[in-house]
């Protein structure tokens, strides 16, 4: 680690994250190539590449539950020491997963408060605030629920998503890092995951997702870093790009930047 | 999302490992008996007789950890060999009594052993139970309705008339060599070439290992897992008519604590508890090795009651080196995407 | 037609109301069935009351650590332990002040031992706890050498500790029922309306999303194992008391009938599903079909493998038990509740 540069160095402006020159291997495999990503802040970013060009594990990274072997992480400004799941959370870092968001056979106000329970006198529940501010949450990111001991079971796929999102949104994250949201969704499910993505936005906090689907991230993504092998190739704005040329990029028939996609 | 990447059932660097273990294993098999040895009063260990009779008897259990140790590989557990054992002698007892001719009573015990074990199997895949609590209950069930049925019935029977089924069974060929030791060698060949040179036994790992998989190739997962069950039904119909062979008696202790052994035997021998992972090799002498530390601790003059602390430490031990190689095999390049 | 049918589906949609039903229906059959009625009799219902308490008190801690997701079948080798332990202490002239706490240090040190081997070495949980089962069984038997050891020489009948533990209120209340009744609330206030429960219902139902938000699941679980012990500890003393030795048999068959207990009281064996009044309920049930299959002249080791067929057939019911209490749940949606309430 190289210490000999303070700790505080003004980041470039506006930008909520930056993660520079990362690097990780897993025993004999090199995952991440000197990665270099930045957030803006109050964007939505789309992540996306063929599998195994490293995306999960540099989410993973930036939400703490990997260590990058090499490089640094800046957030607002700062740098910052990612050692575990509960320091990125700390620092408003959130991550919402798919399958693994929620206890399905737990009420909805459980979930939402899962691991960060409102406690009255000698830790028993809260749930009145449970249940109210559960719905609360709901209600911010436009998913109208009516009650919070329902089982998660019982929603669909879409409301399951958004119960996983609002749960970010009241812990005061400011950056909402999302592993293949619409997967496994119907159109019309997706639609609405999509649609509460733009609400985080519009609260004031940063996305960054994965994705394979082309369609879904071109709709509701502002900027989009392209990542093969370990690197990232490319780092396009919407209106430079269509779905067409960002299919292209991932593929790598399309050089963009100069930069070509190693051999292992 | 990454997808776990699906191992093949014959997977090269992984060969190389199940190989590895199962030459461990006889290593292990051959250090136990020179320290056995030497630790036995006058060497009792390789003293002939006692070599006959953990050849012999032991095979008995060794029969039963084999088909334990198989349905292990396909992924799933029978707590209920025991039971099915004892219903089996019991069976084979009443046929007789009752005055069937005794290769009828085998015949009709053989099949009563495969339905209890195609039960097994038939509930645990359709219910979708796992399999250890499934057994647990039918291991209860079957040992019940056992001991239940049985009160009174404890005549032995005269088993000199038969002398063609001992000599199938039970009695050492040439006066020697204990037939059931042959039994054993010959049901782990045949096992050996099922599981490692027929269609079948590639169903089996891949079962065992990625059944999700295994479904998604086509192969009929539920088939296999219910048909490796009945097989340990079998099994357990089999090693009773030997064991009524021998004795000539039936006991409702029969099987006793054999499912905790064979289950230890399978992952001395390399198995895995999670599935996909073992050979009939490992297994054959991690059966051995179980079989010598029980013979062995009563050579030794250890008093029985240590015999549960001594498996209580072999089936916790092996099961942790067990989940050690596990995560040794899949930390290599497991992370993608 | 509105106000019976939601009220209807509210009751439905406690899966409780299941297991209180087929108890209830069980209780009379049992009444009516047995030969003179000689189910409810205050003899037997006395007896009842005495002895139940002792598996009751220890399904309900094997009922929550199944919630958050593991099995402990060393509960029998945990209590014959306990037992011996204390009644040696008390051989010894340890004073009886002193005792108590020492055992339920035991019983709270093996509930560690089989927490931290789970969490650490990943085996199944089941496995693991067998071969505990197993290693504390075999040390106890050279230990003991399986001689029954009496207590009444090292502790006179008639203290108060004696009288707490297993004494009879006004003369018929048998003191074990409130023992029950008290543990039951407690570990119910716990599970369901501790966040402490919150966090065994989300390491059970889904380990990842729970570690995700950072609850410390391993702990979680260790700790239930560690209420395993103790409880068991405690158990074994009244047990102790009540037949006044320590007998190496004591505990056989407990870990069975624990787990059988808490899966007609509809705990799933996935984890994540259950409740406590299911498990106190279940294990009553489970010992009504004991009490009442062998006062209706069945033959003892029939009764184990009655129980094996009830646990599968409960295992097959709680699935469909859980779909529709479910679907009662959103019929009756707005007023409705839902798990872990």
């Amino acid at each position: 680690m190289s210490d000999s540069i303070p700790d505080v160095r003004p980041a470039a402006d506006g930008n909520l994250v930056e993660m520079r020159d990362i690097h990780k291997w897993f025993g004999p495999i090199y995952a991440l190539r000197g990665m270099n990503i930045t957030v803006k802040r109050n964007e939505i970013l789309g992540l996306i590449g063929d599998n195994g060009a490293g995306k999960s594990t540099l989410i993973k990274i930036l939400s703490g539950f990997h260590l990058p072997d090499k490089g640094e992480i800046w957030f607002e400004g700062k740098r910052a020491h990612i050692q575990s799941p509960r320091d990125a959370k700390a620092l408003g870092i959130e991550t919402v997963y798919q399958e693994q968001a929620l206890a399905p056979h737990v009420s909805i106000s459980r979930n939402v408060f899962m691991g960060r329970e409102p406690t009255r006198a000698l830790g028993f529940l809260d749930r009145k605030v449970m249940a109210v501010e559960s719905l609360n949450a709901l209600a911010k990111i436009g998913l109208h629920l009516r009650n919070p001991e329902s089982i998660v079971e019982t929603l669909s796929g879409g409301q399951r998503q958004g119960v996983a999102i609002a749960r970010v949104l009241y812990f005061k994250a400011k950056l909402v890092i999302l592993d293949e949201p619409t997967i496994a969704l119907s159109v019309k499910e997706s639609q609405q995951v999509m649609d509460f993505m733009k609400q985080l936005r519009d609260e004031g906090l940063s996305v960054v997702f994965i994705t394979h689907n082309m369609y879904h991230a071109y709709q509701v993504a502002e900027r989009f870093v392209i990542i093969t092998h370990g690197e990232n190739t490319a780092d396009v704005k919407k209106g430079e790009t269509s779905i067409d040329h960002l299919a292209e990029l991932v593929i790598g028939s399309t050089p963009a930047g100069g930069r070509g996609s190693n051999e292992a | 999302m990454s997808t776990a990447p699906v191992r093949s059932s014959r997977p090269h660097a992984l060969a190389g490992l199940v190989r590895l273990t199962s030459l461990n294993v006889f290593i292990l098999f051959l250090l136990i008996s020179v320290i056995f040895t030497l630790l036995s009063p006058s060497h009792r260990l390789i003293d002939p007789d006692n070599i006959t009779v953990y050849l012999g008897l032991g095979a008995e259990f060794n029969i039963v950890a084999l088909a334990v140790g198989l349905l292990m590989i396909c992924g799933e557990f029978d707590l209920s060999v025991g039971s099915i054992l004892v219903f089996c002698s019991f069976s084979v007892m009443k046929l007789v009594f009752a005055g069937e001719n005794i290769y009828l009573a085998s015949a009709i015990t053989l099949a009563i052993g495969a339905a209890i074990g195609f039960l097994n199997g038939f509930i645990t895949v359709r219910a979708r139970i796992p399999s250890f609590i499934t057994t647990l209950g039918t291991m209860m069930f079957w040992r019940g309705v056992t001991v239940f049925w049985s009160e009174g019935l404890q005549k032995p029977f005269d088993t000199t008339s038969y002398f063609v089924f001992t000599k199938v069974f039970s009695d050492p060929v040439g006066g020697v060599v204990p037939v059931q030791f042959l039994w054993f060698i010959g049901i782990t060949v045949v096992l050996w070439f099922a599981l490692h040179r027929r269609p079948v036994g590639n169903w089996i790992y891949v079962t065992g290992d990625n059944s999700l998989a295994a479904r998604a190739m086509g192969i009929n997962t539920n088939a296999v897992k219910i048909g490796v069950f009945a097989f340990v039904g079998l099994i357990c119909g089999l090693v009773a008519i030997m064991q009524i062979s021998r004795t000539g008696a039936f006991t409702s202790r029969a099987g006793d604590g054999w499912e905790l052994r064979a289950i230890a035997a399978a992952v001395v021998g390399g198995t895995s508890l999670t599935g996909g992972i073992g050979s009939i090799a490992g297994i054959f002498w991690g059966a051995l090795i179980i079989s010598l530390i029980e013979n062995g601790l009563l050579v030794m003059r250890i008093p029985y009651f240590w015999t549960y602390t001594v498996f209580g430490v072999v089936i916790v031990g092996s099961a942790i080196l067990s989940a050690f190689l596990d995560k040794r095999r899949s930390s290599l390049g497991r992370e993608t995407g | 037609m509105g106000n019976t049918k939601s009220v209807l589906l509210r009751i439905l949609s406690f899966k409780i109301s299941f297991t209180l039903v087929v108890f209830v229906a069980l209780f009379l059959v049992f009444t009516i069935f047995t030969p003179g009625h000689i189910f409810v009799s205050s003899a037997n219902l006395a007896s009842l009351a005495r002895l139940a308490p002792d598996l009751g008190i220890v399904a309900l801690p094997v009922g929550m650590l199944m919630i958050c997701g593991e099995f402990d079948v060393s509960v029998p080798s945990i209590i014959a332990m306990s037992s011996f332990v204390f009644v040696n202490l008390l051989g010894w002239g340890v004073p009886l002040a002193v005792t108590p706490f020492l055992t339920l240090l035991v019983g709270a040190l093996m509930g560690l031992m089989n927490g931290i081997l789970v969490v650490k070495t990943r085996i199944p949980s089941f496995i693991a706890t067998l071969g505990t089962q197993l290693f504390w069984r075999g040390i106890l038997y050279v230990t003991s050498q399986m001689m029954p050891i009496g207590l009444r020489s090292s502790l006179p009948s008639g203290s108060f500790f004696e009288t707490l533990l297993i004494g009879n209120i006004g003369g018929v209340l048998p003191v074990q029922i409130l023992w029950l009744v008290g543990i039951a609330l407690v570990l119910g206030f716990l599970v369901h309306r501790h966040r402490f429960g919150n966090w065994i219902f989300t390491t059970g139902d889904n380990k990842t999303a729970a570690r995700a938000m950072g609850i410390n699941t391993d702990r979680v679980k260790t700790a239930c194992y560690v209420v395993v012990g103790v409880v068991c500890s405690f158990m074994a003393m009244m047990q102790a008391l009540r037949i006044e030795s320590f007998a190496a048999t004591q505990g056989i068959g407990m870990d069975l009938r624990a787990i059988a207990s808490s899966v007609v009281g509809g705990v799933a064996l996935t984890g994540g599903i259950g409740s406590i009044p299911g498990v106190f309920f279940g294990t009553l049930t489970i010992q009504i079909i004991e009490n009442g299959l062998i006062l209706m002249g069945a033959p003892v080791f029939g009764i184990n493998a009655f129980i094996g067929a009830v646990v599968i057939l409960f295992v097959i019911l709680n699935v469909g038990i859980e779909r529709l209490s479910l679907r009662a749940q959103a019929a009756a949606s707005p007023a409705g509740k839902g798990n872990g309430q």
